[in-house]
């Protein structure tokens, strides 16, 4: 802020200021958006290679031996890991390169499709709480609000301990039921501001529908918004269907990552030092939100130009 | 006695950009003396606002100063070698800044008593709160406010009240040297007034040297001493204010002092002869309110009001008033995007919150508008086409993809905008005066038969509006459109209309031709605006503080009076307000 | 300080309300909608762990009252709205005959300190760690470190928590595996007592902390640029105030207030994460009655904590709403200026 008398910068400087202006001008290519999103293809990729050029059916128990190391490593018993299965095997005999390729792709399909889910619904009623107004709004914003308070993870423990077994289409839709309060907040607070906005009232003095308002009017500005939601949406599903797997709900017969983990604590595999058990799992977890909250902080700075520049 | 407060040596500013450096300001060199006050004029970009922050030590990164000298006070102290500490110091006891903007310049969840009182305590070190009150007390006295605004947030204070608190803030400490940047820009002229006339009576009562910054000619006319008008990072010219505005020598000055519209004098419009007549299709009225009334709440916006604009030959209606007045309640009753609480708004015969799919669709072509921020009226994700070719298309005046290519960029020529150059950018590539004028092609485009300016001019640069205005007029000159102006300017209302209807606290307080209404007012709210507006003409009394604090009195009992006064009548034109 | 406006007040009550009310709904319905009866899997499970079930008619007849099979339905719905609203949720299946709400009334205090305790470190650390980001005094190293530390913050605090007890409980074997205190001390105001929960409390409350801290952080730094922008601050600036002064009372002093709005949305996921970190570290809160109580198909457990948990957030964001009108001067006029 305070002006100094600084010496002039150099031609390396201003090469890098010139450089951030340009990522200025198309906020869409920024490094972070790269990046969460590279970590989120591997994740994919992982899932598409691997049923290719590794055997899917080593997932199930007994397929090898009992807690073998991944390879370098030796177990407490003294077993070297074997190529056989690069990052060891678990409790149950199951190889962990394999749950992997198997239990990632399903985490991120439960969070992806519980956030489509949820944004439709947010979208929707968003969408009807800013246009149609009065009684609809209030009923929108106060059950939103309330939805907003209720932590899902507690109302589907309550779910699945009634209903048993639930398919990963079926747990999805149940998060789906709690992800969509902050869309619709955010949908209905921009609805309202735009509708007031100079560009809406030349649309409508254009003779535009309340469609054509909505969808090609509002709609394209409010992207990064949403994208910058959905996104947060995937997280948060994915952090609950995880929570839901480590207290043991979830998909019984479907190996996913959550799953995993709480049978290697069960098992006491942290005090046996089976580390590859439980550790592999989360670190992939952690990549996952990692990825996801890089690209978060990207949108952040598509949608808020003022912190573009301190990055 | 006078002695100078600030000397200016040479002074450079720079900014480096990608693109390399800009070149804020250059060699500027200016000596203000102790009492004097001296405006810094230009348009937005010229340098004024970075001197003054320079001043302060307070430029916005990355941009430094490359040489030259200032020099504070009587003791000539070197701003720019100043430590950060003494800077501190330094900043409103010895030169204060009042901010443009006033409505957020004040810190929201503070009292106003205690924005004043850490000024002092940041200064003078821990001081006794009966001391801080007793001369927060003062300084709010100073600026004509009561000892209990000290007890209020800011959001309990009207736009004026905060400028004027800014104000006291300014001279608590009695500085040297009081910069203010645009302190009146988002008021309105009343309030204008008012507060101008605080700040130059507590200027003088302190004797400190004033920095007023500034775009406006006639506002630096009526209240500095000497001018510096800067251009483009230069000072171009530097006198006392008198000699300046009777004789200016650069054109840049004569084109400052011109584009100040006057009531009276000469037009800036050039009529064309023999107009068209209006493409009117109907035997009713063009435009008719039946009694028409809005409340929204407890607060009535705009009393019952009937009038009818005939349209037979195209006028100009202008309704005039301040913020609050109920002009701009008028014109979306008119555009029928508000339905008005009582009454009925008619459309040739037909009332407007009750027409078919159809009749809607003809209504939305024939009632066109133009609205005051042109920044925000293209939607960012488009390209200014869609603004043009959308209506164009929807209303079925197309005759195929290229006809609408043509009829745009006929548009354009017609309002004086190369579509080459226009046509296929994205709005943030334009200036504002540039989309005000793309708005203005998109109504002639479109040939309604009315059009609603709402205040068309008032946000963009001083030296575009003449221009854009007479795009407007040249609607109504050249292709039959009624117009109803709607605007805060009684100058420009005063050139362009038929007929003018002075708008306060929603009901009509004047109403007739011009010459009458705003050449001879004879309704004290008008004759009070008349008063409040500054004119570049040195000769002209502005009245003193005493009476302003007499207008706000003044202008509370005609709010509750509603008197109307009609000045004449125009063919194709009867008002009746049944105000009263 | 004023008072807070009536309508506010009333705004927030009616939330509180409806929260509470559609939660205790939910948690009726849900078993009802279920394809299979409840009681079967839970008796059919625990006849086939244990081979036989010991009070089995007793607690098929306490699981009737539960489930109310003989009422009509509006009927057995009243009851039960009366029954949870008064913390009467029956008697546990797996410890049985011991009412829920005594196994909750034990569980609580743990999971209610950690709470407040995590919650409140977390909020106040990350939020200042925010304002310093954007502060342009901070030291260098501040503008580095938490960019950097802050890419942890995405991830669930069960993760951090299993690799936090692995690291200092499984390894380096600094703090205790499980347990909210030792066995070796009694339970009581003693000193022992009280260094035992610190001890054992440790690890949950970081493996918490170290992972949500930077979603304050981020979120203030982006307020912080706004305000950094504001007229106020170039103002506070031009007044000559002191910088820290002016980060404290002018920048931190608005900043925060957003903050502490989304706090109150937050509330929820962050207790379920806290829940999670419960069960990993087997403290003795709500997490493990949960999970133990999900082991066991002990369902009344199951519906009377989760309503308990439900309540304890939506009371937490009636807290945080009712300071907010002392803090922003704007909500407190808001009716009156209107």
């Amino acid at each position: 802020m305070t002006a100094s008398i600084e010496p002039t910068p150099t031609a390396a400087e201003a090469r890098k200021t010139a450089r951030q202006m340009r990522r200025f001008d198309n906020p869409w290519l920024n490094p972070k958006l790269f990046w969460g999103a590279g970590l989120l293809l591997g994740i994919v990729a992982l899932g598409i290679l691997g049923r290719i050029f590794w055997d899917p059916d080593l997932v199930f128990t007994g397929s090898a031996m009992l807690k073998l190391p991944p390879v370098g490593f030796e177990n407490l018993r003294g077993q070297a890991g074997t190529l056989a299965n690069p990052l060891g095997t678990d409790g149950g005999g199951r190889d962990v390169l394999a749950l992997l390729i198997i239990g990632a792709p399903n985490s991120l399909f439960v969070g992806v499709l519980a956030s489509l889910i949820g944004m439709g619904l947010g979208i929707f009623l968003g969408f009807t709480a800013g246009f149609v107004g009065g009684r609809t709004d209030d009923v929108i914003r106060v059950l939103s609000d309330v939805m907003i308070t209720i932590p899902p993870l507690l109302i589907l423990v309550v779910f699945q301990s009634a209903f048993g077994d639930v398919s990963l289409t079926m747990m999805a839709f149940l998060i789906a039921g709690f992800v969509w309060q902050s869309p619709t907040r955010l949908i209905r607070a921009q609805v309202l501001s735009m509708r007031e906005s100079g560009y809406v009232q030349m649309a409508r003095l254009s003779g535009a529908s309340t469609f054509h308002i909505m969808f090609r009017e509002m709609l394209p500005n409010l992207v990064p918004y949403l994208f910058g939601s959905f996104i947060a949406n995937v997280t948060t599903s994915i952090v609950t269907a995880v929570g839901l797997e480590v207290l043991g709900l979830g998909p019984q017969r479907i190996p996913t990552l959550g799953r995993t983990i709480y049978e290697a604590i069960n098992a006491g595999a942290l005090i046996q030092n089976l580390w590859w058990w439980w550790g592999i799992p989360t670190a992939l977890l952690a990549v996952m939100f990692i990825g996801l909250l890089l690209i978060n902080l990207g949108l952040d700075e598509v949608s808020n130009p003022r912190l573009r520049k301190l990055s | 006695m006078t002695s100078p407060v600030l000397t200016l040596k040479d002074l450079s500013i720079d900014f480096p950009t990608p693109t390399g450096l800009v070149h804020a300001v250059r060699d500027v060199s200016l000596t203000i003396q102790s009492g004097r006050r001296v405006g810094f004029i230009g348009e937005s970009g010229s340098g004024k606002t970075t001197t003054a922050l320079a001043i302060m030590r307070m430029l916005a990164e990355p941009g430094r100063v490359a040489g030259g000298s200032i020099a504070l006070g009587r003791d000539q102290t070197d701003v720019l070698s100043l430590d950060e500490e003494a800077m501190r110091k330094t900043r409103l006891s010895r030169v204060s800044y009042i901010p443009q903007g006033a409505m957020n310049s004040l810190n929201p969840v503070m009292r106003i008593e205690n924005q004043l009182w850490d000024g002092i305590v940041a200064h003078e070190g821990k001081t006794d709160p009966g001391e801080l009150k007793r001369r927060s007390d003062a300084a709010l006295a100073s600026v004509g406010l009561p000892a209990h605004t000290g007890r209020l947030y800011p959001h309990e204070l009207s736009g004026g009240m905060k400028q004027r608190v800014c104000i006291a803030l300014g001279v608590i400490l009695t500085p040297e040297l009081i910069i203010a940047d645009e302190p009146t820009s988002a008021l309105d002229v009343v309030t204008q007034r008012h507060v101008m006339q605080t700040l130059t009576k507590v200027q003088a009562e302190i004797g400190s040297g004033l920095i007023l910054i500034g775009h406006d000619m006639g506002l630096m006319a009526q209240s500095v001493d000497e001018l510096a008008v800067l251009k483009d990072g230069e000072l171009v010219e530097h006198g006392l204010t008198r000699q300046i505005i009777e004789s200016p020598e650069h054109p840049y000055t004569q084109e400052l002092i011109h584009s100040v519209p006057l009531v009276g004098g000469e037009s800036f419009l050039s009529p064309a002869i023999g107009a068209p007549s209006s493409q009117k299709s109907s035997a009713e009225p063009l435009l008719e309110f039946r009694e028409v009334s809005k409340v929204y709440g407890a607060n009535t916006a705009l009393h019952p009001m009937s009038f009818a604009l005939d349209g037979t030959v195209p006028q100009i209606i202008s309704i005039v008033g301040q913020s609050g007045s109920g002009k701009s309640t008028m014109g979306s009753l008119m555009l029928g995007f508000n339905a008005p609480t009582s009454g009925e708004v008619l459309f040739e015969g037909k009332d407007v919150s009750r027409l078919s799919p159809a009749e809607r669709l003809h209504f939305r072509k024939d009632v066109q508008a133009v609205f005051q921020d042109p920044y925000a009226c293209f939607n960012p994700f488009y390209r200014v086409n869609h603004a043009l070719k959308f209506p164009y298309e929807r209303f079925g005046l197309s005759k195929g993809a290229a006809d609408t290519q043509r009829a745009m960029e006929d548009a354009c020529v017609a309002v004086g905008l190369d579509p080459d150059l226009i046509l296929g950018r994205y709005p943030h590539q334009l200036s504002g005066g540039q989309r005000q004028r793309l708005i203005v092609a998109r109504a002639l485009m479109l040939q309604p038969k009315l059009l609603i300016a709402d205040e068309p001019v008032s946000m963009v640069d001083a030296s575009l509006r003449a221009t854009i205005l007479k795009n407007i007029y040249d609607l109504k000159d050249r292709y039959g459109i009624s117009i109803l102006y709607i605007t805060h300017d009684l100058a420009t209302a005063y050139h362009v209309s038929d007929y003018v209807i002075v708008l306060y606290h929603g009901s009509v307080a004047e109403a007739g031709p011009p010459k009458e209404v705003i050449g001879a007012p004879r309704h004290p709210y008008t004759q009070l605006l008349i008063d409040s507006i500054p004119w570049p003409d040195m000769n002209r009394s502005w009245g003193t503080s005493r009476s302003a604090d007499d207008d706000v009195l003044a202008l509370k009992k005609m709010a509750e009076e509603r008197k109307t006064i009609f000045r004449g009548e125009v063919d194709g034109f009867t008002l009746r307000s049944f105000a009263a | 300080m004023g008072q807070i406006p009536a309508s506010y007040l009333m705004n927030r009550l009616v939330t509180l309300s409806l929260t509470v009310f559609i939660a205790a709904t939910l948690i009726w319905i849900i078993p009802r909608l279920s394809p299979v009866d409840p009681a079967d899997i839970m008796l059919g499970r625990m006849a086939a762990g244990a081979g036989s079930v010991a009070n089995s008619e007793e607690i098929l007849a306490q699981l009737r009252a539960n489930f109310g099979l003989d009422d009509p339905l509006i009927l057995q719905y009243l009851k039960y709205l009366w029954n949870t609203l008064t913390f009467n949720f029956g008697l546990s299946t797996a410890s049985f005959p011991t009412p829920v709400s005594s196994l909750i009334a034990a569980a609580l205090p743990w999971t209610l300190g950690l709470m407040i305790l995590s919650l409140v470190i977390t909020f106040v650390i990350g939020n200042l760690l925010g304002a310093l980001m954007v502060w342009e005094r901070s030291p260098k190293l501040v503008k580095v470190a938490i960019p950097a530390a802050m890419v942890f913050t995405s991830i669930p605090p069960i993760l951090s928590g299993l690799l936090l007890m692995w690291i200092f409980s499984a390894k380096l074997r600094w703090f205790p595996l499980t347990g909210a205190y030792g066995l070796t001390v009694e339970p009581g105001w003693s000193w022992d007592f009280v260094q035992s929960v610190l001890y054992h409390g440790f690890l949950p409350a970081m493996s918490i902390v170290i992972v949500t801290f930077g979603f304050w952080a981020l979120g203030m730094r982006g307020l912080m640029i706004t305000v950094q922008g504001e007229d106020y601050t170039k103002l506070a600036e031009a007044k000559g105030l002191k910088p820290r002064y002016i980060l404290y009372k002018y920048m931190i002093r608005n900043a925060i207030l957003p903050q502490i709005t989304a706090f109150a949305l937050k509330i929820g996921l962050l207790v379920a994460g806290q829940v999670l970190v419960e069960r990993i570290f087997a403290y003795n809160g709500m997490g493990k009655l949960l999970y133990d109580a999900i082991l066991d198909q002990d369902f009344p457990v199951i519906q009377g904590v989760s309503f308990v948990i439900i309540l304890m957030t939506a009371l937490a964001v009636f807290v945080v709403d009712l300071v907010y009108p002392l803090i922003d001067p704007r909500i407190r006029h808001e009716r009156v200026s209107a």
